[in-house]
């Protein structure tokens, strides 16, 4: 795939997903001229890609649903569930073909047909033709019906249409181009449209708002009001903004409106002046003046200033008595020549820009007025990140090697000097490799956004189809977290939103009848603590009744009676969790997909989380899921037993003991000995491993490690213990993936793989 | 280059200006005293680069090399006070 074609695949999904919410946020919130812009230029861009990339289908639908839009924009449709439905099924078939695209790089034997249907279904959808056509601006008869901004215009320019009417027929046509803030990015050069303008008439330029100071403009966000009066044809002024429809404004000026307009000033006054100032012109061209230059000067500039006065154009008269004194202090009558052939072109050409300023920024509505700057990321490959994540890891691990081999200095060398020197920089890499390797990581750190894009759409598809009504509320879309976390939650949390929606929620009937409002909520929320990032999914439905929870598992067999009748409300709750538990007696389309909420917990387990859930009945349920913000490094102890190394993660270590045969006594099968008050049973890891056992020797105490995790404590009986390192886990891969009871693998300094051993899996 | 700092620190635009010159103008003129910038080489400019010029409020020298800024949009710009 080539990296146009790539970039498409990229650029196509993200458009996709963004006009999926704004059409919700349509449906939702009601029709916002803003938004339906910005859905526009989505379809639109997405056709436009369509065409470079070559696939005819997707250009073809995406031009029927920009028809579907366009009537959403004059209003003559409305934004009802039947239309977005459309739009959205629009939006799937694309996003089918992105998918078939980026696989096979063309489009399956059916898309033709299935363009043709999607095509001829937006089609269906669309007001009858002349309708459309009742509205355009042709038919604007006086000034009176002129927009408000067309007269402005107008008003703005009399002066410079007047001298240009004259050789020019009656009417004209009005344009007001306003460019979105990225339309650079998008390849737009809107002084380019303008230079296709035929018959100008008049053209101006203004920022839209206040330019920010030099240091912190962004040269790449358009700020720009462009407006012209053209006395081009209607078709060729459409045609020529034809890609960017939403942008601009374009009208049609009747012969009186124009002339109504601008009957100030007669065309004999105006050519009259012309010819005055050119005279000076000519004048100041003449060389060799120097004797007489102040005398030149001032009386060219002094014809040409009457001339002006005489024409009401009193911004050209100021500006050509301050050239006059810049050209008498400089002896040189250049600065004055500018400014007289300035002011034939601007007679000639346009007014002042101040005249209309505050005229048109009241005409902005508040959508427009709040136009977002264009975001600049820099785009970079998920591999390139990771190769850099594997060298920093990678250079973590010559880091330690680099200790290994300094201990082994000070061991063999009693040269003091050396010993210290290596030991001193030995310190400094250590503290620079953690610190590269830390903001290696935070690359990897991408926005909760990502994963919370698709919900507004799951959300109302599921609510739909079970004829509920549920708002979708996210909250900290802009926290960051590992991209492989952000990544792998998608799917629970797919799960938790579908179980809340399916089983939580109660139907509209059922919530008013319990004195709710009829629209529930469900909300997803990610925040930051500390270094740890938490999800929650949150609902205002029934609730999670502990006495069906109860009935279920003891009917499942989930666990033995007599245990079952111990546990409290809020652990019956936690039950669902527990594997091959559903609460629905019938496995429904929505959440019946063959995951439960076990599945929810052991995912995220696996990346390092817990999930934990409170349910209130007839009030809600909330499930919070914990995880690491990164994949931070890990310090492990390295043990040894039975003459083989393994890793143990130091967050389980509370404490390492010699105890005394005489203090270990036999419980049950187990042995075990008094800690801190405490029994705490003994496991040899040589045993678990099986590996030979050390012959016992009951005169020399055994070497414990007491651990714990997940609520349990143990003590690990090893032979030796050797260093403490910081290290990158790797994930088991290969043959070694399915085996149960490691974290991970990592190298030593000596070149060693160590096994890095799961505590929790292993404890009894 | 189509932009850039001549030996006496006029800031030049020659030919034909792409939009990538509005970035480097920019730059020029955050970096440097900005003395003067002389646009009467300048065939034709993308909006982006006008864009810079209009905001630095800098008045350039002589008459634009680009038709349509030099009739429309140059003569509604305040005069150049520092010759």
């Amino acid at each position: 795939m080539s990296a146009l074609q790539e970039q498409f695949v990229t650029e196509a999904r993200e458009l996709i997903r963004q006009a999926n919410d704004d059409l919700i946020a349509l449906e939702r919130d009601g029709i916002s001229r803003e938004r339906v812009d910005r859905t526009f230029r989505a379809f639109h861009t997405l056709k436009g890609s369509a065409g470079v990339v070559g696939l005819p289908a997707m250009s073809i639908v995406m031009h029927a649903a920009e028809d579907l839009l366009a009537a959403v924009r004059r209003g003559e449709l409305g934004a009802s569930v039947d239309t977005i439905d459309q739009a959205l099924a629009c939006l799937d078939l694309v996003a089918r073909w992105v998918d078939e695209f980026e696989h096979g790089g063309s489009l399956a034997a059916q898309a033709d047909e299935d363009g043709r249907t999607m095509v001829e279904r937006l089609r269906s959808f669309l007001p009858r033709q002349t309708e459309s056509h009742a509205r355009r601006p042709q038919s604007a008869g006086t000034e009176a019906q002129l927009p408000e901004w067309a007269s402005a215009l107008i008003a703005a320019e009399r002066d410079t249409l007047a001298s240009r009417l004259a050789s020019h027929p009656s009417a004209a046509i009005a344009i007001s181009y306003e460019p979105i803030a990225g339309c650079f990015f998008n390849g737009d050069d809107p002084l380019q449209s303008m230079r296709q303008l035929p018959d100008l008439l008049a053209f101006r330029i203004e920022p839209r708002e206040a330019f920010s100071s030099l240091a912190d403009l962004d040269p790449y966000a358009c700020n720009l009001r462009l407006q012209a009066i053209s006395a081009g044809g209607l078709d060729e002024v459409r045609r020529i903004f034809r890609l960017v429809p939403d942008q601009v404004r374009i009208a049609a000026i009747p012969a009186q409106a124009l002339s109504a307009g601008v009957s100030a000033i007669s065309d004999g006054k105006g050519t009259l002046i012309v010819k005055v100032i050119e005279a000076q012109v000519e004048l100041l061209r003449i060389p060799n003046r120097k004797d007489d230059l102040a005398g030149c000067v001032g009386a060219a500039a002094r014809s040409a200033t009457n001339a002006l006065r005489y024409g009401d154009y009193s911004r050209l008269t100021e500006r050509v008595e301050q050239a006059k004194a810049l050209a008498l202090s400089q002896h040189d009558a250049a600065p004055l020549l500018v400014a007289l052939e300035q002011a034939l072109l601007a007679i000639n050409g346009a007014q002042t820009l101040e005249a209309a300023e505050g005229v048109d920024r009241a005409n902005l509505s508040p959508d427009e007025a709040i136009q977002r700057p264009a975001q600049r990321l820099l785009r970079v490959s998920e591999a390139k990140i990771e190769a850099l994540v594997n060298l920093a890891g990678e250079l973590v691990i010559a880091k330690n090697a680099l200790a290994h081999s300094a201990k082994r200095v000070e061991e063999e060398l009693a040269e003091r000097g050396i010993i210290d020197s290596i030991r001193r920089d030995h310190q400094a890499i250590d503290r620079l490799v953690l610190e590269l390797h830390g903001m290696i990581l935070q690359l990897r750190l991408v926005p909760t956004g990502q994963v919370l894009q698709s919900f507004p759409r799951l959300v109302r598809d599921i609510s739909r189809q079970l004829g509920k009504k549920v708002e979708l509320v996210t909250r900290g879309e802009g926290t960051e977290a590992d991209k492989t976390i952000v990544d792998r939650l998608f799917e629970p949390l797919v799960h938790l939103v579908r179980n809340a929606v399916d089983h939580g929620i109660e139907s509209p009937g059922e919530r008013l009848a319990g004195g709710k409002p009829e629209t529930a909520t469900v909300s997803i929320e990610a925040s930051r603590i500390g270094d740890r990032f938490l999800i929650r999914v949150a609902d205002d439905g029934r609730g999670i009744d502990p006495g069906v929870i109860r009935r279920k598992a003891s009917e499942k067999r989930v666990m033995p009676p007599e245990e079952l009748a111990t546990l409290s409300d809020e652990q019956v709750v936690e039950l669902i969790f527990a594997p091959g538990f559903s609460t629905t007696s019938e496995v429904s389309d929505i959440s019946g997909r063959g995951i439960g909420m076990d599945v929810v917990r052991s995912t995220i387990e696996q990346i390092g989380g817990r999930v934990s859930l409170q349910s209130r009945t007839g009030i809600g349920t909330s499930v919070q899921i914990d995880l690491p913000a990164t994949i931070a490094m890990s310090r492990i102890m390295v043990v040894e037993t039975g003459g083989q190394l393994f890793g143990i993660s130091m967050d389980a270590v509370s404490e390492t003991v010699r105890v005394t045969p005489d203090r270990i006594s036999q419980i049950k099968n187990n042995n075990g000995f008094l800690f801190r008050d405490r029994v705490v049973p003994i496991v040899a890891l040589a045993e678990l491993m099986n590996l030979p056992p050390r012959p016992e020797d009951s005169a020399v105490a055994k070497l414990l490690v007491v651990m714990e995790a997940a609520g349990k404590i143990a003590a690990l009986e090893i032979d030796a213990i050797h260093d403490r390192l910081d290290v990158v886990l790797k994930p088991m891969q290969g043959l070694l993936a399915g085996a149960r009871g490691y974290a991970g693998t990592t190298l030593l300094g000596t070149g060693q793989v160590l096994l890095v051993l799961d505590i929790k899996e292993l404890l009894p | 280059m189509t932009v850039r700092r001549s030996d006496d620190g006029t800031l030049l635009l020659e030919g034909v200006c792409p939009i990538e010159d509005a970035e480097v103008l920019l730059q020029l003129l955050q970096t440097g005293p900005a003395v003067a910038l002389d646009w009467t080489k300048c065939r034709q400019m993308h909006t982006a680069v006008l864009q810079v010029i209009l905001a630095s409020g800098m008045i350039p020298q002589g008459l634009c090399g680009d038709a349509l800024v030099r009739q429309w949009l140059a003569p509604k710009l305040p005069l150049r006070a520092d010759g």
